[in-house]
Protein backbone atom coordinates (compact mmCIF):
# COMPACT_ATOMS: atom_id res chain seq x y z
CA UNK A 1 0.00 0.00 0.00
CA UNK A 2 3.05 2.30 0.92
CA UNK A 3 4.67 1.44 -1.68
CA UNK A 4 1.70 1.88 -4.15
CA UNK A 5 1.40 5.42 -2.99
CA UNK A 6 4.99 6.51 -3.42
CA UNK A 7 4.82 5.46 -6.67
CA UNK A 8 1.97 7.63 -7.56
CA UNK A 9 4.12 10.33 -5.71
CA UNK A 10 6.95 9.39 -7.89
CA UNK A 11 4.83 9.88 -10.55
CA UNK A 12 3.44 12.97 -9.88
CA UNK A 13 6.63 14.66 -9.18
CA UNK A 14 7.59 13.17 -12.15
CA UNK A 15 4.99 15.29 -13.99
CA UNK A 16 5.44 18.32 -11.68
CA UNK A 17 9.25 18.11 -13.01
CA UNK A 18 8.36 18.04 -16.93
CA UNK A 19 5.79 20.86 -16.17
CA UNK A 20 7.77 23.47 -14.55
CA UNK A 21 10.39 22.81 -17.74
CA UNK A 22 9.14 25.08 -20.14
CA UNK A 23 8.74 27.79 -17.96
CA UNK A 24 12.69 27.24 -16.58
CA UNK A 25 13.96 26.27 -20.31
CA UNK A 26 12.56 29.89 -21.33
CA UNK A 27 14.51 31.57 -18.50
CA UNK A 28 17.83 29.63 -18.98
CA UNK A 29 17.23 31.19 -22.85
CA UNK A 30 16.32 34.58 -21.81
CA UNK A 31 17.46 35.46 -18.94
CA UNK A 32 20.36 33.28 -17.86
CA UNK A 33 22.18 32.25 -20.93
CA UNK A 34 22.61 35.71 -21.74
CA UNK A 35 23.63 36.86 -17.89
CA UNK A 36 27.14 34.32 -18.37
CA UNK A 37 27.44 36.74 -21.81
CA UNK A 38 26.77 39.76 -19.67
CA UNK A 39 29.38 39.00 -17.27
CA UNK A 40 31.65 37.64 -19.86
CA UNK A 41 31.53 40.86 -21.67
CA UNK A 42 32.41 43.18 -18.25
CA UNK A 43 35.31 41.70 -18.79
CA UNK A 44 36.39 41.81 -22.00
CA UNK A 45 36.78 45.39 -24.42
CA UNK A 46 33.74 44.73 -27.04
CA UNK A 47 33.07 47.68 -28.89
CA UNK A 48 31.45 47.07 -32.31
CA UNK A 49 32.49 49.78 -33.63
CA UNK A 50 36.07 48.35 -33.68
CA UNK A 51 35.31 44.81 -34.79
CA UNK A 52 39.40 44.31 -35.97
CA UNK A 53 39.82 43.87 -32.53
CA UNK A 54 39.48 40.41 -30.80
CA UNK A 55 36.87 41.38 -27.72
CA UNK A 56 40.43 41.12 -25.39
CA UNK A 57 39.36 40.01 -22.11
CA UNK A 58 40.72 43.01 -19.80
CA UNK A 59 39.90 42.11 -15.87
CA UNK A 60 38.35 44.75 -14.07
CA UNK A 61 39.52 47.19 -16.10
CA UNK A 62 35.96 47.85 -16.64
CA UNK A 63 35.17 47.90 -13.24
CA UNK A 64 37.71 50.53 -12.78
CA UNK A 65 36.82 52.76 -15.22
CA UNK A 66 33.73 52.73 -13.99
CA UNK A 67 34.66 53.90 -10.42
CA UNK A 68 36.53 57.33 -11.92
CA UNK A 69 33.54 57.54 -14.40
CA UNK A 70 32.03 61.05 -13.49
CA UNK A 71 29.14 60.64 -15.97
CA UNK A 72 28.41 57.24 -14.06
CA UNK A 73 28.10 59.03 -11.38
CA UNK A 74 25.81 61.76 -12.17
CA UNK A 75 23.47 59.36 -13.60
CA UNK A 76 23.36 57.42 -10.57
CA UNK A 77 22.91 60.35 -8.68
CA UNK A 78 19.67 61.66 -10.74
CA UNK A 79 18.16 58.07 -10.76
CA UNK A 80 18.50 58.13 -6.80
CA UNK A 81 17.04 61.41 -6.77
CA UNK A 82 14.19 60.25 -8.94
CA UNK A 83 13.82 57.48 -6.60
CA UNK A 84 13.76 59.48 -3.43
CA UNK A 85 10.76 61.72 -5.16
CA UNK A 86 8.84 59.90 -7.27
CA UNK A 87 8.73 56.49 -4.80
CA UNK A 88 7.09 58.48 -2.29
CA UNK A 89 5.20 60.49 -4.26
CA UNK A 90 3.14 57.76 -6.40
CA UNK A 91 2.75 56.17 -3.35
CA UNK A 92 1.11 59.27 -1.55
CA UNK A 93 -0.70 60.19 -4.41
CA UNK A 94 -1.70 56.47 -4.79
CA UNK A 95 -3.15 56.57 -1.38
CA UNK A 96 -4.83 59.73 -1.91
CA UNK A 97 -6.50 58.52 -5.14
CA UNK A 98 -7.34 55.42 -3.11
CA UNK A 99 -8.88 57.21 -0.28
CA UNK A 100 -11.19 58.85 -3.04
CA UNK A 101 -12.17 56.12 -4.82
CA UNK A 102 -12.84 53.98 -1.86
CA UNK A 103 -16.72 54.95 -1.71
CA UNK A 104 -19.86 53.12 -2.75
CA UNK A 105 -20.17 54.97 -6.01
CA UNK A 106 -23.58 53.41 -7.52
CA UNK A 107 -22.37 54.09 -10.84
CA UNK A 108 -18.65 52.23 -10.85
CA UNK A 109 -16.60 52.47 -14.17
CA UNK A 110 -15.41 55.98 -14.62
CA UNK A 111 -13.34 56.02 -11.48
CA UNK A 112 -12.38 52.14 -11.91
CA UNK A 113 -11.20 53.38 -15.58
CA UNK A 114 -9.69 56.83 -14.45
CA UNK A 115 -7.65 54.49 -12.04
CA UNK A 116 -6.46 52.13 -14.92
CA UNK A 117 -6.16 53.87 -17.62
CA UNK A 118 -2.66 55.52 -16.27
CA UNK A 119 -1.79 51.89 -15.19
CA UNK A 120 -2.76 50.60 -19.04
CA UNK A 121 -0.73 54.00 -20.90
CA UNK A 122 2.58 52.42 -22.03
CA UNK A 123 5.26 54.83 -19.97
CA UNK A 124 6.74 56.52 -23.42
CA UNK A 125 3.34 57.90 -24.33
CA UNK A 126 2.95 59.65 -20.56
CA UNK A 127 6.44 61.07 -21.58
CA UNK A 128 5.23 61.89 -24.82
CA UNK A 129 1.99 63.54 -23.29
CA UNK A 130 3.89 65.78 -20.10
CA UNK A 131 6.26 66.68 -22.82
CA UNK A 132 3.26 68.47 -24.46
CA UNK A 133 1.82 69.50 -21.20
CA UNK A 134 5.48 71.31 -20.58
CA UNK A 135 6.12 72.51 -24.26
CA UNK A 136 6.78 75.90 -24.30
CA UNK A 137 4.91 78.02 -26.26
CA UNK A 138 1.92 75.76 -26.50
CA UNK A 139 1.81 73.80 -23.42
CA UNK A 140 -1.07 73.74 -21.23
CA UNK A 141 1.68 74.30 -18.28
CA UNK A 142 2.62 77.65 -19.37
CA UNK A 143 -0.61 78.74 -20.70
CA UNK A 144 -1.95 78.21 -17.02
CA UNK A 145 1.07 80.30 -15.58
CA UNK A 146 0.02 83.25 -18.67
CA UNK A 147 -3.77 82.71 -17.51
CA UNK A 148 -2.99 83.24 -13.58
CA UNK A 149 -0.32 86.19 -14.54
CA UNK A 150 2.76 84.30 -14.17
CA UNK A 151 5.85 84.27 -16.56
CA UNK A 152 5.98 80.63 -18.52
CA UNK A 153 8.96 78.33 -17.69
CA UNK A 154 11.41 76.72 -20.48
CA UNK A 155 10.59 73.46 -18.45
CA UNK A 156 12.41 71.05 -20.77
CA UNK A 157 15.68 73.03 -21.37
CA UNK A 158 16.58 73.50 -17.73
CA UNK A 159 17.99 71.56 -15.31
CA UNK A 160 15.69 71.48 -12.49
CA UNK A 161 12.31 72.68 -14.35
CA UNK A 162 13.28 69.67 -16.67
CA UNK A 163 13.91 67.67 -13.26
CA UNK A 164 10.28 68.66 -12.02
CA UNK A 165 8.31 67.99 -15.27
CA UNK A 166 9.81 64.44 -15.65
CA UNK A 167 9.21 63.82 -11.70
CA UNK A 168 5.35 64.90 -12.48
CA UNK A 169 4.73 63.13 -15.64
CA UNK A 170 6.70 60.01 -13.76
CA UNK A 171 4.37 60.46 -10.38
CA UNK A 172 1.20 60.50 -12.39
CA UNK A 173 1.65 57.66 -14.53
CA UNK A 174 3.41 55.19 -11.73
CA UNK A 175 0.52 56.47 -8.88
CA UNK A 176 -2.09 54.40 -10.50
CA UNK A 177 -0.76 50.84 -10.03
CA UNK A 178 -0.22 52.01 -6.66
CA UNK A 179 -3.67 53.43 -6.15
CA UNK A 180 -5.05 49.74 -7.27
CA UNK A 181 -3.36 48.14 -4.46
CA UNK A 182 -3.87 50.22 -1.68
CA UNK A 183 -7.46 50.23 -2.88
CA UNK A 184 -7.40 46.55 -2.86
CA UNK A 185 -5.85 47.35 0.93
CA UNK A 186 -8.40 49.46 2.17
CA UNK A 187 -11.56 47.16 0.94
CA UNK A 188 -10.00 44.52 3.01
CA UNK A 189 -10.81 46.89 6.61
CA UNK A 190 -13.26 45.57 8.45
CA UNK A 191 -16.11 48.24 8.69
CA UNK A 192 -16.72 47.34 11.92
CA UNK A 193 -13.71 48.92 13.22
CA UNK A 194 -15.15 52.29 11.89
CA UNK A 195 -17.83 52.05 13.27
CA UNK A 196 -16.41 50.62 16.75
CA UNK A 197 -14.32 53.95 16.27
CA UNK A 198 -17.45 56.08 15.49
CA UNK A 199 -19.36 55.22 18.37
CA UNK A 200 -15.59 56.00 20.93
CA UNK A 201 -16.45 59.13 19.09
CA UNK A 202 -12.82 59.18 17.14
CA UNK A 203 -13.04 61.86 14.43
CA UNK A 204 -12.52 61.09 10.53
CA UNK A 205 -8.88 62.35 11.00
CA UNK A 206 -8.25 60.23 14.09
CA UNK A 207 -9.85 57.13 12.02
CA UNK A 208 -7.72 57.54 9.16
CA UNK A 209 -4.85 57.16 12.12
CA UNK A 210 -5.63 55.35 13.94
CA UNK A 211 -7.25 52.65 11.65
CA UNK A 212 -6.99 53.03 8.32
CA UNK A 213 -3.03 53.42 7.87
CA UNK A 214 -1.53 50.64 10.46
CA UNK A 215 -4.28 48.78 8.50
CA UNK A 216 -3.37 49.68 5.20
CA UNK A 217 0.79 48.82 5.86
CA UNK A 218 0.98 46.20 3.81
CA UNK A 219 -0.42 47.14 1.42
CA UNK A 220 1.75 50.37 1.42
CA UNK A 221 5.13 48.67 1.62
CA UNK A 222 4.55 46.32 -1.03
CA UNK A 223 3.12 49.50 -3.37
CA UNK A 224 6.96 50.84 -2.05
CA UNK A 225 9.07 48.27 -2.55
CA UNK A 226 7.44 47.51 -5.85
CA UNK A 227 7.80 51.35 -6.86
CA UNK A 228 11.83 51.14 -5.82
CA UNK A 229 12.37 48.20 -7.67
CA UNK A 230 10.96 50.27 -11.24
CA UNK A 231 12.16 53.76 -9.98
CA UNK A 232 16.45 52.33 -10.18
CA UNK A 233 15.29 51.06 -13.87
CA UNK A 234 13.76 54.61 -14.75
CA UNK A 235 14.27 55.38 -19.13
CA UNK A 236 11.08 55.85 -20.93
CA UNK A 237 9.93 59.25 -18.74
CA UNK A 238 12.81 61.03 -19.53
CA UNK A 239 14.04 59.41 -22.13
CA UNK A 240 10.55 60.77 -24.19
CA UNK A 241 10.39 64.21 -22.25
CA UNK A 242 14.00 65.23 -22.88
CA UNK A 243 16.04 62.27 -23.86
CA UNK A 244 18.85 62.88 -20.88
CA UNK A 245 18.94 66.80 -21.46
CA UNK A 246 19.69 69.42 -21.24
CA UNK A 247 23.20 68.13 -21.54
CA UNK A 248 23.23 65.23 -19.00
CA UNK A 249 21.34 66.66 -16.47
CA UNK A 250 18.31 64.08 -16.49
CA UNK A 251 20.08 61.25 -17.55
CA UNK A 252 19.38 57.67 -15.19
CA UNK A 253 21.51 55.26 -14.99
CA UNK A 254 19.57 52.85 -17.55
CA UNK A 255 19.78 55.69 -20.62
CA UNK A 256 23.55 56.13 -19.72
CA UNK A 257 23.78 52.36 -20.26
CA UNK A 258 21.73 52.19 -23.21
CA UNK A 259 23.76 55.28 -24.94
CA UNK A 260 27.20 53.19 -23.94
CA UNK A 261 26.00 50.22 -25.66
CA UNK A 262 23.42 51.04 -28.25
CA UNK A 263 24.95 54.37 -29.67
CA UNK A 264 28.23 54.07 -28.83
CA UNK A 265 28.06 50.37 -29.55
CA UNK A 266 30.77 50.30 -26.37
CA UNK A 267 29.25 46.35 -25.21
CA UNK A 268 32.55 46.16 -23.24
CA UNK A 269 31.57 49.14 -20.80
CA UNK A 270 27.99 49.33 -21.41
CA UNK A 271 27.98 45.22 -19.93
CA UNK A 272 29.93 46.32 -16.71
CA UNK A 273 27.42 49.09 -16.24
CA UNK A 274 24.71 46.84 -16.58
CA UNK A 275 26.56 44.11 -13.69
CA UNK A 276 26.59 47.22 -11.59
CA UNK A 277 22.90 48.19 -12.34
CA UNK A 278 21.99 44.33 -11.35
CA UNK A 279 23.61 44.38 -8.52
CA UNK A 280 22.08 47.50 -7.19
CA UNK A 281 18.26 46.36 -8.58
CA UNK A 282 18.92 42.50 -7.22
CA UNK A 283 19.35 44.14 -3.37
CA UNK A 284 16.13 45.58 -3.77
CA UNK A 285 14.20 42.46 -5.35
CA UNK A 286 15.01 40.36 -2.47
CA UNK A 287 13.82 42.52 -0.25
CA UNK A 288 10.50 42.53 -2.66
CA UNK A 289 10.56 38.75 -2.50
CA UNK A 290 10.97 38.32 0.98
CA UNK A 291 7.58 40.37 1.36
CA UNK A 292 5.37 38.28 -1.13
CA UNK A 293 6.36 34.84 -0.82
CA UNK A 294 4.36 32.27 0.62
CA UNK A 295 4.02 28.57 0.23
CA UNK A 296 2.09 28.37 -3.07
CA UNK A 297 1.26 24.59 -1.74
CA UNK A 298 -0.32 25.69 1.01
CA UNK A 299 -3.53 27.02 0.08
CA UNK A 300 -5.32 30.36 0.65
CA UNK A 301 -4.93 31.94 4.25
CA UNK B 1 -23.82 79.20 11.50
CA UNK B 2 -23.06 75.59 12.04
CA UNK B 3 -25.42 74.46 9.28
CA UNK B 4 -23.92 76.82 6.72
CA UNK B 5 -20.74 75.70 7.42
CA UNK B 6 -21.23 72.15 7.44
CA UNK B 7 -19.41 70.49 4.49
CA UNK B 8 -21.36 69.45 1.14
CA UNK B 9 -23.44 66.35 1.60
CA UNK B 10 -22.17 62.75 1.71
CA UNK B 11 -23.41 62.16 -1.33
CA UNK B 12 -22.15 65.23 -3.26
CA UNK B 13 -18.74 65.06 -1.86
CA UNK B 14 -18.44 60.82 -2.87
CA UNK B 15 -19.47 62.44 -6.12
CA UNK B 16 -16.33 64.77 -6.27
CA UNK B 17 -14.24 62.43 -4.85
CA UNK B 18 -15.31 60.34 -7.51
CA UNK B 19 -14.74 63.32 -10.04
CA UNK B 20 -11.21 63.69 -9.15
CA UNK B 21 -10.55 60.27 -9.63
CA UNK B 22 -11.44 60.03 -13.20
CA UNK B 23 -10.32 63.44 -14.61
CA UNK B 24 -6.68 62.74 -12.80
CA UNK B 25 -7.04 59.28 -15.07
CA UNK B 26 -8.51 60.92 -18.53
CA UNK B 27 -7.50 64.37 -18.74
CA UNK B 28 -4.38 63.50 -20.52
CA UNK B 29 -5.75 61.33 -23.04
CA UNK B 30 -8.62 63.59 -23.11
CA UNK B 31 -5.90 66.62 -24.04
CA UNK B 32 -4.18 64.64 -26.55
CA UNK B 33 -8.00 63.57 -28.44
CA UNK B 34 -8.92 67.43 -28.46
CA UNK B 35 -5.18 68.50 -29.43
CA UNK B 36 -5.30 65.71 -32.60
CA UNK B 37 -8.32 67.32 -33.28
CA UNK B 38 -7.29 70.65 -33.76
CA UNK B 39 -5.87 71.95 -37.41
CA UNK B 40 -2.15 73.15 -37.54
CA UNK B 41 -3.36 76.60 -37.43
CA UNK B 42 -5.13 76.42 -34.42
CA UNK B 43 -2.37 74.91 -32.48
CA UNK B 44 -0.50 77.70 -33.08
CA UNK B 45 -2.72 80.42 -31.93
CA UNK B 46 -2.42 81.83 -28.50
CA UNK B 47 -3.76 81.62 -25.70
CA UNK B 48 -4.35 78.10 -26.74
CA UNK B 49 -7.80 76.65 -27.76
CA UNK B 50 -9.18 74.03 -25.27
CA UNK B 51 -12.16 72.68 -27.51
CA UNK B 52 -11.17 72.19 -30.78
CA UNK B 53 -12.78 75.07 -32.88
CA UNK B 54 -13.09 73.42 -36.06
CA UNK B 55 -12.31 69.64 -35.46
CA UNK B 56 -11.17 67.48 -38.18
CA UNK B 57 -9.54 64.26 -38.65
CA UNK B 58 -6.80 65.59 -41.09
CA UNK B 59 -4.32 64.15 -38.33
CA UNK B 60 -5.33 60.96 -38.21
CA UNK B 61 -5.14 60.82 -42.06
CA UNK B 62 -1.69 62.65 -41.42
CA UNK B 63 -0.73 59.82 -39.65
CA UNK B 64 -1.85 57.12 -42.22
CA UNK B 65 -0.12 59.01 -45.30
CA UNK B 66 3.08 59.81 -43.34
CA UNK B 67 3.96 56.84 -41.22
CA UNK B 68 3.37 52.78 -41.50
CA UNK B 69 1.09 53.25 -38.36
CA UNK B 70 -1.22 50.12 -39.72
CA UNK B 71 2.65 48.33 -39.83
CA UNK B 72 3.60 49.23 -36.44
CA UNK B 73 0.37 48.58 -35.09
CA UNK B 74 0.55 44.47 -36.64
CA UNK B 75 4.17 44.50 -35.39
CA UNK B 76 2.52 45.44 -32.09
CA UNK B 77 0.25 42.80 -32.35
CA UNK B 78 1.31 39.84 -33.12
CA UNK B 79 4.19 40.23 -31.05
CA UNK B 80 1.75 41.05 -27.81
CA UNK B 81 -0.66 37.77 -28.92
CA UNK B 82 2.66 35.26 -29.80
CA UNK B 83 4.03 36.75 -26.33
CA UNK B 84 1.10 36.53 -24.52
CA UNK B 85 0.16 32.98 -25.77
CA UNK B 86 3.54 31.20 -24.94
CA UNK B 87 3.78 33.09 -21.21
CA UNK B 88 0.77 31.59 -20.24
CA UNK B 89 1.03 28.61 -21.63
CA UNK B 90 4.60 27.92 -19.44
CA UNK B 91 2.73 30.00 -16.78
CA UNK B 92 -0.16 27.82 -16.26
CA UNK B 93 1.95 24.70 -16.34
CA UNK B 94 4.49 25.99 -13.46
CA UNK B 95 1.77 27.42 -11.69
CA UNK B 96 -0.27 23.95 -11.82
CA UNK B 97 2.95 21.50 -10.99
CA UNK B 98 3.82 24.85 -7.87
CA UNK B 99 0.19 24.20 -6.49
CA UNK B 100 -0.96 20.71 -7.24
CA UNK B 101 2.01 17.97 -7.99
CA UNK B 102 3.82 17.42 -4.47
CA UNK B 103 7.29 18.69 -6.08
CA UNK B 104 10.06 19.10 -3.65
CA UNK B 105 10.45 22.78 -2.14
CA UNK B 106 7.65 24.63 -4.28
CA UNK B 107 8.81 27.81 -2.33
CA UNK B 108 11.80 27.78 -2.78
CA UNK B 109 11.53 26.69 -6.83
CA UNK B 110 8.72 29.91 -7.06
CA UNK B 111 11.33 32.43 -5.38
CA UNK B 112 13.56 31.46 -8.11
CA UNK B 113 11.23 31.65 -10.78
CA UNK B 114 10.42 34.79 -9.77
CA UNK B 115 13.63 36.51 -8.86
CA UNK B 116 15.05 35.29 -12.26
CA UNK B 117 12.08 36.53 -14.30
CA UNK B 118 12.56 39.74 -12.55
CA UNK B 119 16.07 40.12 -13.59
CA UNK B 120 16.57 44.46 -14.82
CA UNK B 121 15.50 45.09 -17.94
CA UNK B 122 18.27 46.85 -18.46
CA UNK B 123 20.76 44.91 -17.21
CA UNK B 124 19.33 42.29 -19.54
CA UNK B 125 19.31 44.36 -22.90
CA UNK B 126 22.66 44.31 -23.58
CA UNK B 127 23.22 40.99 -23.81
CA UNK B 128 20.13 39.89 -25.39
CA UNK B 129 20.99 42.55 -28.22
CA UNK B 130 24.50 40.13 -28.71
CA UNK B 131 22.41 36.68 -28.23
CA UNK B 132 20.05 37.97 -30.86
CA UNK B 133 22.47 39.79 -33.12
CA UNK B 134 24.23 35.81 -33.25
CA UNK B 135 20.93 34.01 -33.94
CA UNK B 136 20.17 36.71 -36.46
CA UNK B 137 17.12 37.64 -34.61
CA UNK B 138 17.40 41.28 -34.73
CA UNK B 139 14.30 43.21 -36.14
CA UNK B 140 12.16 40.18 -36.19
CA UNK B 141 9.09 39.95 -33.83
CA UNK B 142 10.99 36.77 -32.05
CA UNK B 143 13.35 38.97 -30.53
CA UNK B 144 10.79 40.35 -28.88
CA UNK B 145 8.01 38.02 -28.19
CA UNK B 146 10.71 35.58 -25.74
CA UNK B 147 11.57 38.83 -23.63
CA UNK B 148 8.21 39.42 -23.28
CA UNK B 149 6.72 36.01 -22.43
CA UNK B 150 9.29 36.04 -19.31
CA UNK B 151 8.82 39.85 -18.85
CA UNK B 152 4.89 38.92 -17.61
CA UNK B 153 6.16 34.93 -15.81
CA UNK B 154 5.78 37.00 -12.36
CA UNK B 155 2.43 38.62 -12.67
CA UNK B 156 1.02 35.36 -14.60
CA UNK B 157 2.60 32.77 -12.31
CA UNK B 158 1.20 34.49 -9.12
CA UNK B 159 -2.47 34.95 -10.78
CA UNK B 160 -2.48 31.76 -11.46
CA UNK B 161 -1.56 29.83 -8.75
CA UNK B 162 -4.04 31.84 -6.46
CA UNK B 163 -6.94 30.60 -9.31
CA UNK B 164 -5.38 26.90 -9.05
CA UNK B 165 -5.36 27.24 -5.46
CA UNK B 166 -9.08 27.95 -5.11
CA UNK B 167 -9.79 24.85 -7.15
CA UNK B 168 -11.18 22.17 -4.66
CA UNK B 169 -8.85 18.85 -5.08
CA UNK B 170 -11.75 16.61 -4.75
CA UNK B 171 -12.74 17.75 -8.15
CA UNK B 172 -9.92 16.20 -9.79
CA UNK B 173 -9.52 13.23 -7.55
CA UNK B 174 -12.85 12.57 -9.16
CA UNK B 175 -12.14 12.90 -12.53
CA UNK B 176 -8.86 10.86 -12.09
CA UNK B 177 -11.19 8.17 -10.14
CA UNK B 178 -13.42 8.07 -13.18
CA UNK B 179 -10.72 7.19 -15.77
CA UNK B 180 -9.04 10.67 -16.50
CA UNK B 181 -5.36 10.50 -16.49
CA UNK B 182 -3.41 13.98 -14.32
CA UNK B 183 -3.28 15.96 -17.69
CA UNK B 184 -6.91 14.80 -18.59
CA UNK B 185 -8.00 16.11 -15.37
CA UNK B 186 -6.12 19.30 -15.89
CA UNK B 187 -7.44 20.00 -19.46
CA UNK B 188 -11.18 18.21 -18.67
CA UNK B 189 -11.45 20.00 -15.25
CA UNK B 190 -8.74 22.14 -14.16
CA UNK B 191 -8.26 24.53 -16.91
CA UNK B 192 -12.49 25.01 -17.64
CA UNK B 193 -12.65 26.16 -14.30
CA UNK B 194 -9.59 28.39 -13.69
CA UNK B 195 -10.33 30.23 -17.62
CA UNK B 196 -11.36 33.66 -16.08
CA UNK B 197 -7.78 33.08 -14.20
CA UNK B 198 -6.28 32.01 -17.60
CA UNK B 199 -7.68 34.83 -18.97
CA UNK B 200 -7.47 37.59 -16.76
CA UNK B 201 -3.25 36.83 -17.01
CA UNK B 202 -3.23 36.52 -20.67
CA UNK B 203 -4.84 40.11 -20.93
CA UNK B 204 -1.86 41.74 -18.24
CA UNK B 205 0.19 39.56 -20.24
CA UNK B 206 -0.92 41.43 -23.56
CA UNK B 207 -1.13 44.89 -21.89
CA UNK B 208 2.65 44.52 -20.73
CA UNK B 209 3.73 43.18 -24.26
CA UNK B 210 1.69 46.27 -25.95
CA UNK B 211 3.48 48.62 -23.34
CA UNK B 212 6.95 47.36 -23.62
CA UNK B 213 9.25 50.40 -25.18
CA UNK B 214 12.80 49.39 -24.08
CA UNK B 215 13.85 46.18 -25.07
CA UNK B 216 11.74 47.26 -28.46
CA UNK B 217 14.06 50.51 -28.67
CA UNK B 218 17.08 48.27 -28.47
CA UNK B 219 15.92 44.79 -30.25
CA UNK B 220 13.77 45.64 -33.20
CA UNK B 221 14.42 49.46 -34.13
CA UNK B 222 14.35 49.30 -37.81
CA UNK B 223 11.33 51.24 -39.62
CA UNK B 224 9.87 47.63 -40.87
CA UNK B 225 9.88 46.00 -37.32
CA UNK B 226 8.87 48.90 -35.03
CA UNK B 227 6.30 48.40 -32.35
CA UNK B 228 3.70 51.06 -31.35
CA UNK B 229 5.50 52.93 -29.23
CA UNK B 230 9.09 52.23 -30.35
CA UNK B 231 7.72 54.08 -33.84
CA UNK B 232 5.59 56.36 -32.57
CA UNK B 233 8.09 57.82 -30.22
CA UNK B 234 10.81 58.17 -32.75
CA UNK B 235 8.22 60.16 -35.21
CA UNK B 236 10.55 63.11 -36.00
CA UNK B 237 9.14 65.77 -37.83
CA UNK B 238 11.92 67.20 -40.28
CA UNK B 239 12.37 70.16 -37.55
CA UNK B 240 10.18 69.91 -34.48
CA UNK B 241 7.93 67.16 -33.28
CA UNK B 242 4.53 67.34 -35.23
CA UNK B 243 2.32 66.98 -32.09
CA UNK B 244 -1.21 67.52 -34.05
CA UNK B 245 0.35 64.13 -35.68
CA UNK B 246 1.79 62.74 -32.54
CA UNK B 247 -1.33 63.54 -30.68
CA UNK B 248 -3.63 61.27 -33.27
CA UNK B 249 -0.99 58.77 -33.58
CA UNK B 250 -0.87 58.50 -30.07
CA UNK B 251 -5.34 58.05 -29.73
CA UNK B 252 -4.65 55.43 -32.34
CA UNK B 253 -1.99 53.69 -30.01
CA UNK B 254 -4.11 53.70 -27.08
CA UNK B 255 -7.53 52.99 -28.60
CA UNK B 256 -7.03 48.99 -28.46
CA UNK B 257 -5.51 49.31 -24.90
CA UNK B 258 -8.42 51.44 -23.46
CA UNK B 259 -11.09 48.73 -25.24
CA UNK B 260 -9.34 45.85 -23.18
CA UNK B 261 -9.72 47.49 -20.27
CA UNK B 262 -12.87 49.02 -20.11
CA UNK B 263 -14.41 45.55 -21.35
CA UNK B 264 -12.12 43.81 -18.78
CA UNK B 265 -12.16 46.00 -15.93
CA UNK B 266 -12.86 43.84 -13.74
CA UNK B 267 -10.98 41.71 -14.27
CA UNK B 268 -7.55 43.76 -14.42
CA UNK B 269 -7.79 45.49 -11.31
CA UNK B 270 -8.59 41.54 -9.52
CA UNK B 271 -5.73 39.99 -11.68
CA UNK B 272 -3.16 43.53 -10.63
CA UNK B 273 -4.12 43.26 -7.33
CA UNK B 274 -3.73 39.59 -6.48
CA UNK B 275 -0.43 39.51 -8.44
CA UNK B 276 0.81 42.33 -6.95
CA UNK B 277 -0.29 42.41 -2.91
CA UNK B 278 -1.40 38.52 -2.24
CA UNK B 279 1.19 37.51 -4.91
Amino acid sequence: MTAKLSSLERSERRLGIALLAPAFALLAGVVLYPIYNLIRMSFSENKLTEPWLAKPWIGFENYAKAMGDERLWEATWHTLLYVIVTVPGAVALGLGLALLANQPFRVKWPVRLGLLLPWALPLVFAGLIFRWFFEYQQGLVNNALIWIGLSPVNWLTQEGPAFFAICVAIIWKTSSFAALVLLAGLQTIPKSLYEAAEVDGASKWQQFWEITLPMLKPAIIVALIFRTITAIQTFDIPKAMTDGGPGNATETLAMYIHKTTIDSLDFGYGSTLAVLMFIASAILTSIYLRHTRRDPSAGRH
Amino acid sequence: MTAMMKFPSAKKMTLIAGAVVAINGFFPALWILFTSLKTESELMRLPITIWPAAPTLGNYTRVFVDQPIFLFMWNSFVVAVLSTLLCVTVSALAAYALVRLRIPAPNLILSVLLAVAMFPLISLMVPLFSVMRDLQLLNTWWALVFPYAVLSMPVCTLVLISFFQDIPRDLENAAMIDGCSRIGALWHVVIPLTAPGVFTAGILAFVNAWDEFLLALTLAPRVASRTLPVGITLYQGEFSFPWPIISAALIIAIVPICIIIAVFQERVVGGLTSGGVKG
